[in-house]
């Protein structure tokens, strides 16, 4: 783990100025934090794109412990007719974990009962660069001693 | 080059639409062999460092061919059986890259060489019309930056080197440099095609684009590109390259035939 190191007696210590503990998130062992995700709505909400951000929200990247959202690979999302239409990108185009989070989008949305079906859609325009990681992923990454390069 | 976007091969003519089927293979075919290629050298390279360069390069060019093979689809072709059920007759390959690479000197001339050619002719075609390679070629441009970086810091390494490491380096570089120029500048009538339907780039623009990417690095051996004259001998306009056809074992690994019994899509 990345804010862990450990002690020649092999005892894990924490790294100064590090959260204490692993987060949640990073705890996960589930594709795509699926441990994680919140209960389903019983009922469509009044803004069901703005619920599907929030569902997609809870969606980890198979590798790097954020979500999708925050990695920035979300490039679209709107709900129509209980329709969820996703435009998702990949860090690279030869991504190996293309199929888990393909997945992983499709199953966190049809849990929601008012969803009725997913449809993705694979984009590269614009090309995906570390940029688009937001900020709330950024200071999710930065507690975990990793540094993102603007 | 300017122009409507085009996304469907029915608003092309006849030649229009089959040649620009058998360009976006011929660049799929490219990318499929220099991966591998660069997996030929994962271990055994000068350094575990480069290794894993050549390990994320290959990646890269098998991630680049599988967009390129899906862009098949339109044209009616299943990519599924383009990748997996052609034989090395059929692929369209630059022929440089029909055997593996002799030694790391000649490893590093395809990524200079070759991967600078293909991402020459990438950059045509991402500045023309075909919608598909508009949004999907500036992706694969951004990684192959980090190619060019790599392949040009050892490029230098080698051309100020050992004596031995400069022969080897001018032998593989003057062996593929005039089929890649031939690659580069077919002056076919399929090239001629593209270029005036505005979906790829004139062959005599992509030379002088290859010439200013990769002159620095071949003039460090003294290698004037501008010199080096175009090989069209038994030129094969149907698969966009010169004569031959890859190894048996490239084709194989790139079919993925070992692996058939287990091939689930």
């Amino acid at each position: 783990m990345a804010q862990l190191s450990t002690a020649s007696a092999g005892t894990a210590v924490r790294l100064p100025g590090l959260p204490a503990g692993i987060p949640a998130h990073v705890r996960s062992h589930a594709s795509g934090g699926r441990d994680l995700w919140s209960a389903p709505l019983p009922a469509a909400p009044s803004d069901a794109t703005a619920e599907a951000w929030r569902c997609l929200g809870e969606v980890l990247d198979p590798e790097i412990p954020i979500s999708l959202v925050e990695l920035g690979l979300i490039y679209g999302l709107e709900v129509e007719d209980g329709v969820a239409r996703v435009r998702v990108t990949f860090t690279a185009t030869a991504c190996p974990c293309m199929e888990f989070i393909r997945e992983d989008i499709r199953d966190r949305l049809e849990r929601e009962p008012w969803i009725r079906a997913v449809e993705i859609e694979e984009v590269w325009d614009p090309p995906w660069t570390n940029a688009r990681i937001t900020p709330a992923g950024r200071e999710k990454l930065r507690a975990l001693g990793v540094g993102v390069a603007r | 080059m300017s122009g409507e976007l085009l996304n469907d091969p029915a608003a092309l003519d006849a030649g229009a639409r089959d040649a620009l089927e058998r360009f976006i293979l011929s660049l799929a075919d490219g990318k499929r062999l220099l991966g591998i290629r660069y997996s030929d050298w994962l271990l055994g390279a000068p350094s575990i460092e480069a290794g894993i360069a050549a390990s994320s390069m290959c990646q890269d060019e098998w991630g680049h061919a599988r967009l390129l093979y899906a862009m098949l689809k339109d044209f009616g072709r299943d990519p599924v059986a383009v990748e997996h059920d052609r034989p090395a007759e059929a692929y369209a390959n630059p022929c440089v890259l029909d055997r593996p690479a002799e030694d790391w000197a000649e490893l590093v001339s395809f990524m200079v060489l070759v991967d600078g050619a293909l991402s020459t002719v990438l950059e045509g075609f991402a500045a023309g019309r075909w919608e598909l390679a508009t949004s999907r070629v500036p992706k694969m441009l951004a990684e192959e930056a980090f190619h060019r970086d790599l392949g040009t810091a050892w490029y230098a390494r080698l051309a100020g080197g050992s004596a031995e490491a400069q022969e080897r380096l001018r032998t593989s570089t003057e062996r593929m440099l005039p089929r890649l120029l031939a690659w580069l500048d077919p002056d076919d009538e399929d090239a001629h095609v593209l270029a005036g339907a505005g979906l790829a780039a004139e062959g005599a623009r992509n030379r002088e684009r290859f010439a200013e990417a990769v002159g620095p690095s071949l003039a460090l051996l003294e290698i004037d590109v501008a010199t080096v004259e175009p090989d069209r001998a038994d030129w094969d306009a149907t698969r966009r390259r010169g004569p031959g056809r890859p190894d048996d074992d490239a084709v194989e690994r790139a079919r993925g035939d070992r692996n058939r019994a287990l091939f689930v899509e």
